[in-house]
């Protein structure tokens, strides 16, 4: 045996596990484990007299460890840890026997429970017999940020974060900054201008001297640890200088390629060469390799022969840099969901059946109508529009099974922007139910069904599909129990919202999780919803669920605040469970150098070596070492085995 | 076939251009028939070297024991070991390449291909046919789809697929992919597979199919291998003749800590018993099916150790299982490229995980 003094100390949880656990009994069996040397049990353990009473204790009988049996290590081992070193032990001579989550809450039977959790706890009193003390690892720290998508939440955590002092590198995928919010007419419930508001943040952006804007590129990786990011950029090529580029239209106006214009989905149509909104920033034309004639001047070469500025060059290439940060803020937004599941609806078969966003197009004063709503058939203004909800939405048989949240209130500010323009026009809402929670929300939707005189028909529509010059659209309002049938000029559909395409990847590279249904997953639900589960990496905005203007932005400033938390901090200390090499046992296999996912392993002189700060000890190394030659500290065979005996009471 | 004498200027070739600073190979043993491993460093002794179908040993195993002697001696070379290999013999030293055991560059691979033949099952032969004396055999040497066995005045002709180890009739690669000369052609797909009235080969994990279909309830299986396991007398022949079993500390030497210079007290103090010294059912089950799960997409089914096991434990139907699994749930061939990662160091997304309960 380890020889150690150990005390065990139970918490009731008040009923959470007292309800099922006889927390009296787990304690008097633990006094008679081998090393421990007192027990108690107490209503809360992480109140304030439960933590006196462990410290208290830990200095009466000499402890040399202790073991909490109580709720999950996530929640308060930190709390009993700090104990133990204000009792002066170690941070790692308290263990966490996790008897509620894992026992108390899960289960029914009384007895067995209170079995289980006498084996739980007989587990960490082992585990801890061979602990050995650790001292954090020190590291320094990065004051710069790495912000990942420009649009409203980029924009505002960096604006946020440079406010506080702190270098921002905000990197945006496309030619422009702004993002979805950019493409927005006017926003509920309000009804003020979106590129209004939206434009000053983005010239703040532009003009602010701590912030670094990286436009048409992408994070391509990310190595380090929290404080010490590295992460490599590939900014695509840029054609046009921006600083000699003076806005003329004249290569536009030369350009001989058109094509449609992905920044008025579709839409209208652009040059290869082109300003994708008037309001873009980087203010400077954009040259799109993918449709220009070929960047050869053999070939075409007419906007560089036009442009009295000489602000357009052909041989320039994709570049890749490395930057340093000690935090990164992932703000990589929405995509509305996929088309071409939605066959019913006549997405993109029928000409006069748009989705939300293009709507917003068409009523937008910069859009292709000029903020006109007509119709894209035949350019008249429509006088029966159609507007239908959770197009996707709560659907989990066929598409998504969540709320997409904003889809009740843009299709009754749609509906209140069409009938602002066309007084006589009928507007038809098909909805489930109208989900208006919100500052002024409710008010705004009953404004559009009573004053607007929209009319709501509760129920789903089965069937859209186009007869003359029509859409038709066959549905059920199932107030009235009526099939009802309605002759449209124009369909919106209120598409449910995802992730964006670049979700997975960015995920993947940062090395966070995504939940169920592809959004980047939180680190807590509640206690901790701007975090990801890595540690220096915040989330905002859409990317982390589906969510409204003032939610992202307060989001936004939420992990912008988190950020400067962490980097206001001198130093930062690293876990120092970490994995460790036997290297005599090491053959040099190289599996775990492969298996690493925080390449925090390497060969040198053909046996492995650890760089600690890497290591975030998840023991992947471990599972795939043959030769037992690498082991987490304080997560040692020995006590693997020991902890083993200890459940099955060997 | 592959003419003994070509291999035998090959080999003195190599040793007097001084391309190689030794060759391991086979020679007649003491015993009749039987060939035996052989490590020669001089030309003079190539013409020691054999080539029959007793050759059955799997030699890898003697450049794991050339890495660990050098490694012990602290002795460096610029000059490759030859090393005679079977196409399994080869699959194995990609393994051992893999796995970084041995650079690429620190072997000379003289490939052997069995071409449509294979190697002598010591123990079929002894039920084989009436009248032959395995211990009064003086020769056995390939004779097209035939063995030709020969004692002091008689000799037989036994079909090749009658007496052939199984491993041999499953032979996924009889010959060698990676090499750096190469006796023998590689058989065509045709020849190896015989008639369909004579087949010379089964299917690959056809003793395996012949298995699961016997004992086709985990209960069956419990029962087989709690008979097998019971009989085993950990004398670690399995372990000793395996080219992959090279771990520096294996967890069943566990009880016997080695103990070095480096070796604190602290570790003396926490050696760990995963499981104790005597042979009991449950400890030996825990040794052999640890062994086949760090086989796991390592094994390339040499066979050795079932041929090695003195109580006759089936052990390749463990091995071929975990193969099988490997190449039908991850596409993992072990043994077929140097280049590919480890099947237990690659991680794929589409990885399956439906077994994850």
């Amino acid at each position: 045996m380890s020889g150690k003094r150990i005390g065990v100390f139970v918490c009731h949880c008040g009923n959470n596990i007292a309800g099922t656990v006889d927390v009296a009994q787990v304690a008097s069996v633990m006094a008679a484990e081998d090393g421990v040397v007192c027990t108690s049990d107490h209503a809360y353990m992480c109140s304030d007299p439960g933590q006196n009473a462990v410290i208290a204790a830990i200095k009466e009988n000499a402890l040399d460890g202790v073991v909490v049996s109580c709720c999950s290590p996530n929640l308060h081992e930190r709390t009993f840890r700090e104990n133990a070193k204000a009792a002066g032990l170690n941070a790692f001579d308290c263990e966490i026997a996790n008897i509620r989550e894992q026992c108390a809450w899960v289960h029914r039977d009384p007895g067995e429970a209170t079995e289980k959790a006498i084996r739980i706890s007989r587990v960490a009193v082992r585990r801890l017999g061979r602990s050995r003390p650790l001292e954090p690892i020190d590291t320094g720290v990065t004051r710069r940020v790495l912000v990942v998508g420009a649009g409203i939440a980029g924009i505002q955590a960096s604006l946020d974060l440079a406010a506080a002092g702190l270098d921002v590198l905000l990197v945006e995928r496309q030619a422009t900054i702004g993002g979805r919010m950019m493409g927005l007419s006017e926003t509920f419930p309000t009804l003020d201008c979106s590129q209004c508001v939206l434009s000053p943040r983005m010239v703040e952006v532009a003009r602010h001297p701590r912030i670094t804007l990286m436009v048409s590129s992408e994070v391509e990786k990310v190595s380090g640890y929290v404080g010490n990011f590295q992460v490599k950029i590939r900014r695509q090529a840029a054609f046009v200088d921006p600083d000699l580029c003076k806005l003329c239209d004249d290569c536009a106006q030369v350009c001989p390629v058109v094509v449609p214009n992905e920044y008025e989905l579709g839409l209208s149509a652009r040059r290869a060469i082109f300003m994708p909104y008037p309001q873009a920033i980087p203010a400077t034309y954009t040259l799109d390799e993918s449709s220009c004639l070929g960047l050869n001047p053999v070939v075409c070469g007419k906007c560089r022969d036009v442009c009295e500025a000489g602000a357009i060059t052909y041989d320039r290439k994709p570049e890749t840099v490395v930057e340093q940060v000690g935090a990164v803020v992932v703000a990589t937004g929405f995509d509305l969901y996929g088309q071409e599941q939605l066959g019913e609806y006549g997405l993109g078969a029928i000409e006069d059946v748009l989705d939300g966003l293009q709507y917003e197009r068409l009523c937008s004063a910069s859009g292709p109508t000029k903020g006109k709503i007509l119709r894209p058939s035949d350019h008249r203004a429509p006088k029966d529009v159609v507007f239908i909800q959770c197009v996707g939405s709560r659907d989990p048989a066929r598409h998504c099974a969540w709320c997409s949240k904003i889809c009740c209130m843009y299709t009754a500010k749609h509906a209140k922007l069409f009938k602002h323009q066309v007084p006589d026009g009928r507007a038809y809402v098909f909805y489930i139910d109208i989900r208006s929670g919100g500052k002024g929300y409710e008010e705004f939707v009953q404004g559009v069904m009573e004053e607007d005189e929209v009319m709501y028909l509760r129920g789903r529509v089965s069937r859209v599909y186009q007869d003359g010059d029509k859409v038709r659209v066959f549905g059920t309002d199932t107030l009235s129990g009526q099939n009802v049938e309605i002759e449209a000029d124009l369909v919106v559909l209120a598409l449910a919202m995802q992730p964006s395409a670049g979700t997975a990847a960015i995920a993947k590279t940062l090395k966070i999780s995504r939940d169920k249904d592809g959004f980047l997953a939180e680190a807590h639900p509640k206690l901790r919803p701007v975090e990801s589960v890595t540690a220096g990496v915040f989330l905002a905005g859409t990317a982390q669920g589906p969510k409204d203007i003032p939610e992202t932005v307060a989001q936004a400033s939420a992990a912008a605040a988190k950020a400067i938390g962490l980097l206001s901090q001198p130093r930062l200390s690293h876990a120092p469970t970490v994995a460790q090499v036997r290297s005599r046992l090491c053959t040099g296999c190289r599996m775990c150098v492969d298996t690493c996912p925080y390449d925090a392993i390497r060969l040198v002189q053909g046996k492995a070596v650890v760089t600690d700060v890497l290591c975030e000890g998840c023991g992947s190394c471990v599972a795939s070492c043959l030769r037992a030659a690498i082991q987490v500290k304080n997560s040692s065979p020995l006590q693997m085995k020991e902890m083993i005996e200890a459940v099955l009471r060997v | 076939m592959i003419d003994p004498e070509e291999l035998r200027t090959r080999a003195r070739d190599l040793l007097e251009g001084g391309q190689v600073r030794a060759v391991i190979g086979y020679r007649r043993g003491s015993r009749g028939w039987a060939a035996e491993p052989v490590v020669i460093t001089r030309p003079e002794e190539a013409q020691d070297l054999v080539w029959d179908p007793s050759c059955v040993h799997n030699l890898a195993l003697y450049l794991v024991q050339d890495r660990r002697r050098r490694g012990a001696l602290r002795e460096s070379t610029d000059r490759p070991i030859g090393i005679l290999a079977k196409g399994c013999d080869a699959r194995a030293i990609v393994v051992l390449m893999q796995e970084n055991y041995v650079q690429r560059d620190e072997v000379y691979i003289i490939g052997l291909s069995c071409e449509s033949s294979g190697m002598l099952d010591e123990r079929k032969l002894a039920g084989a046919a009436e009248g032959i004396d395995p211990q009064a055999l003086e020769a056995v040497d390939f004779e097209g789809d035939a063995f030709v066995l020969s004692s002091q005045h008689q000799q037989w002709r036994l079909p090749a697929a009658g007496v052939m180890a199984e491993r041999c009739l499953e032979c996924r690669n009889p010959c060698p992919k990676v090499h750096d000369t190469l006796l023998g052609k590689e058989p065509r797909e045709q020849e190896r597979r015989g008639t369909a009235s004579a087949p010379t080969m089964s299917d690959p994990f056809a003793e395996l199919q012949r298995f699961e279909q016997t004992a086709d309830s985990a209960a069956a299986r419990w029962d087989f291998w709690s008979r097998q396991f019971d009989r085993c007398i950990r004398c670690f022949a399995c372990r000793s003749v395996c080219p992959m079993c090279y771990c520096e500390e294996c967890m069943v030497d566990s009880i016997s800590f080695t103990v070095t210079p480096d070796t604190t007290a602290q570790e003396k103090a926490n050696r760990l018993r995963w499981i104790e010294r005597s042979a009991s059912r449950s400890d030996n089950i825990g040794y052999h099916l640890t062994r086949a799960l760090h086989l796991a997409g390592r094994c390339i089914d040499c066979g050795e150790c079932e041929r090695v096991c003195p109580v006759r434990i089936p052990l390749r139907l463990l091995n071929t299982k975990m193969e099988r699994e490997s190449r039908e749930r991850f596409g993992y061939e072990p043994g077929a490229s140097v280049e590919v990662a480890a099947l237990l160091a690659s991680f794929r997304d589409d990885d399956p995980n439906d077994f994850i309960r």
